[in-house]
């Protein structure tokens, strides 16, 4: 009974890192299309209902383990982490759709504010990669400096609504396409901040501690 | 096996102690019981003969004996006992004993008492007036005798018991004690019961065999390990769950992952989509592989199936660093490019000017012009395929004859062929330096000095001036051309012995040259073993120098 338990555990750990990675996948590809590269926008979006699907199947797996098994303390705090994880995780691939729509509908690229979009897809990026890594490691530590991180990415986009509106100021006939550019740096702002919210998570399932509280 | 032989030992002690009571019991009370039959018939044959002679008076006259006498009539009728008196007693006549007696003349019987605890045993004679004389006595049973000891044999056997019990517990001890000294490590230095020597020899041999085996696996994988460990190729061994069974150092590299990454499963290690999707197509259907970039380098990623006896027991990834390969192949196909887009553009030319020509469009004054553009653009060709033709001669890498040449020498014989550019541009030529031999192919040595300076008078600037220094620094010779002209960009830097390469596409019609020199210089320091180093600032100038081995005495 108990090694089925530790199997199943080990099949929800590997899942989750799978749904981590296919995240990942998916803001690189966006980054990319963003650079330019704009055909590879169109591969988001079946990636996308690929971690729709992985967050259905993981949460099957996580009632399953919480219904048959009742884990307790360690165990417990790390299935109901999952179950919080995947929410996050699915936001990420969904803005990562979102960012790749507006990429390959867009026509002026290469203009405005691309180069600090870059920057910010970088550190959104660098924030998933570290969150999962996190979670693969267990890594408290690591975790932190992902939380921490959400500062930058988030003057990051403080900075470039200020660029964007001089951008308009001086340009006005690119409006929507400097709106369109405002969406994509508030996609990767909410990126960062879920890539923080998993990392959050990663710390209760390993302390028991959320938000510096106890649960 | 203490406890054991304790128990057998002291089971064997109750069973001797009891079997031995109870035969002697047994065989005492029947020597008694005889001994006492034979004593009564003794004292029945004398009251026999005192009653014949005195009749009842004898009897009367016995007093308290410890036996009982009864006289009994031939009818049966009890004539006198010396216990009961004669009315209270019935007729005897049916008492076995008594009617043996009658029938035979004696006889003999006994009798239980109804609790068992006592015997009676009777003896009886016929007298010769046909009465019978019977004789009686109680004897106690065993029953009643083993009843009767029971205090003292508990007593006994509860001595006997402590006595064995310590006994069996000492030898019990003693005879174990041996064998837990054992030293199995080396059975046959063991001097013990000689019953223990075929095992003790059988353990030995089986002792020998393990060590063998362990040696033999130990070293295997030792093997295995140090194959792997200086493989320059990354190596990594899962199971048919992904777990890593093994990395070998290279593969610890890739993945960026130390020794504790066994056990783990491949998936933490590498998060690639691509990558798992390449080890589960493996899994599935054998092969798969994938080119991908980790660290910088880029890597070929060959994943097999690892099968025995038909089932899939895991997966093997070899990680091949193509980086080079991967930029040489790039270069290739550039150079390729670049080759076949050198050589039209000078031929478009020459066949406009030729077209122009053919139809009578030109002018008549100016046909020289359109015959020196044929003329030009032909030369540029002819220089562009000499290029081509000596790097890939060199890319060849065929044997070219060697020989000491003399590097100041060849230098000043370079700056008076181009005299004539330095004089156009207004640029200042001056060599310096000692005499240096080296030990090289000369017509290379010769284009790679023409080629540098070409190339310091041609992105010179008006006014500008050229330094070729030769001289020898150490054991090697160092061969510099610095100029003061225009420089290059530190991030061209890398690129300019790249062929074709240009760092300002749109002047290079305008200086003229193919793009191959500064790569036809670049082979010829590596095909003479030379180092390159190149010193630029943008505006100020261009330093490259070379070093080559000093030809020795042996070359």
């Amino acid at each position: 009974m108990r090694s089925k338990f530790d199997e199943e555990m080990a099949l929800l750990h590997r899942e989750l890192t799978q749904m981590g990675a296919l995240c990942e996948e998916a803001i690189a590809l966006t980054a990319q299309a963003l650079d330019g590269d704009r055909g590879l926008a169109d591969r988001v979006p079946a990636l996308e209902g690929e971690i729709d699907q992985m967050e259905r199947d993981i949460e099957a797996l996580c009632l399953k383990l919480l219904l048959r098994q009742q884990p307790v303390a360690s165990d417990l705090r790390q299935v109901s982490a999952a179950l919080k994880m995947i929410t996050d995780l699915e936001r990420i691939g969904d803005q990562a759709n979102d960012i790749a729509d507006i990429v390959s509908a867009i026509e002026a690229v290469g203009q405005g504010v691309v180069a600090r979009l870059r920057t910010m897809a970088q550190a959104a990026i660098h924030m998933v990669t570290a969150s999962i890594d996190a979670y693969v490691c267990q890594d408290v530590d690591r975790a932190k400096k992902v939380i921490n991180f959400d500062d930058t990415i988030d003057n990051a986009f403080q900075e470039i609504k200020i660029a964007l509106v001089e951008h308009i100021a001086k340009n006005p006939e690119l409006g929507e396409y400097a709106l369109d550019q405002l969406m994509i740096a508030k996609y990767f702002e909410r990126i960062g901040d879920h890539a923080a919210n998993v990392a959050e998570w990663v710390i209760f399932a390993v302390t028991g501690v959320h938000k510096g509280e106890k649960l | 096996m203490s406890k054991k032989i304790f128990r057998a030992i002291l089971l064997t002690a109750f069973v001797v102690l009891l079997t031995s009571f109870v035969l002697v019991l047994l065989s005492l009370y029947g020597y008694f019981s005889e001994q006492q039959g034979i004593q009564l018939q003794q004292e029945l044959s004398l009251a026999a003969q005192g009653v014949e002679l005195n009749g009842q008076t004898y009897l009367e006259h016995m007093g308290n004996r410890e036996y009982r006498l009864t006289w009994v009539g031939g009818d049966g009728r009890v004539l006198y006992d010396t216990q009961a008196p004669v009315d209270s007693m019935e007729n005897h006549g049916q008492r076995e004993e008594i009617q043996q007696a009658l029938a035979s003349g004696a006889g003999a019987s006994s009798r239980m008492s109804t609790t068992l605890m006592r015997r009676t045993a009777y003896y009886a004679e016929r007298l010769s007036d046909g009465t019978v004389l019977r004789i009686s006595t109680d004897q106690v049973t065993v029953l009643a005798l083993l009843i009767g000891m029971l205090q003292p044999l508990s007593l006994l056997i509860i001595i006997a018991s402590a006595v064995s019990w310590v006994l069996a517990g000492k030898l019990s001890r003693q005879v174990v004690k041996p064998i837990n000294a054992l030293d199995l490590d080396d059975p046959l230095s063991n001097d013990i019961y000689e019953e223990f020597a075929p095992l003790l020899r059988r353990i030995h041999h089986q002792n020998q065999q393990l060590t063998a085996q362990m040696k033999a696996l130990r070293e295997r994988s030792d093997e295995l390990t140090q194959i792997t460990a200086n493989m320059s190729e990354g190596l990594a061994l899962l199971n048919d769950r992904m777990v890593v069974l093994h990395l070998n150092p290279a593969a610890q590299t890739i993945f960026q992952t130390d020794d504790g990454c066994e056990g783990r499963d491949f998936l933490e290690l590498d998060r690639s989509t691509e990558m798992s999707r390449a080890v589960q197509k493996a899994l599935e259907l054998g092969h798969g592989e994938l080119r991908e970039t980790r660290n910088g380098r880029e890597y070929q990623f060959d994943v097999s199936r690892i099968e025995s006896d038909g089932a899939v027991i895991g997966a093997v990834v070899l990680a091949f660093d193509v980086t080079e390969k991967a930029a040489a192949e790039r270069s290739r196909r550039e150079f390729t490019a670049n080759v076949s887009h050198e050589l039209k553009t000078p031929l478009q030319s020459i066949i406009g000017s030729a077209e122009l020509l053919e139809n009578g469009m030109v002018a008549q004054p100016d046909i020289p012009r359109f015959v020196g553009r044929i003329r030009t653009e032909a030369q540029r060709l002819v220089s562009l395929i000499e290029d081509i033709f000596r790097l890939s001669q060199m890319d060849e890498e065929a044997a070219m004859p060697r020989e000491t040449v003399e590097l100041l020498a060849l230098a000043q014989e370079v700056c008076t062929s181009l005299e004539p550019q330095a004089a156009a541009k207004n640029v200042r030529l001056a060599v310096s330096g000692s005499p240096s031999p080296v030990s090289g192919v000369r017509p290379l040595l010769y284009e790679m000095v023409y080629n540098l300076c070409d190339n310091a008078i041609k992105y010179n600037v008006e006014g500008g001036s050229v330094t070729v220094d030769v001289g020898l620094e150490g054991q090697n010779v160092v061969l510099s051309v610095c100029d003061t002209g225009i420089g290059i960009p530190p991030e061209y830097q890398d690129r300019v012995f790249e062929r074709f390469f240009r760092v300002d596409k749109s002047r290079s019609k305008a200086i003229g040259g193919t793009g191959l020199g500064l790569a036809i210089v670049k082979h010829a320091v590596k095909y003479h073993s030379g180092h390159l180093c190149l010193k630029s600032t943008p505006g100020q100038g261009t330093t490259i120098t070379i070093s080559f081995p000093a030809a020795g005495p042996t070359i």
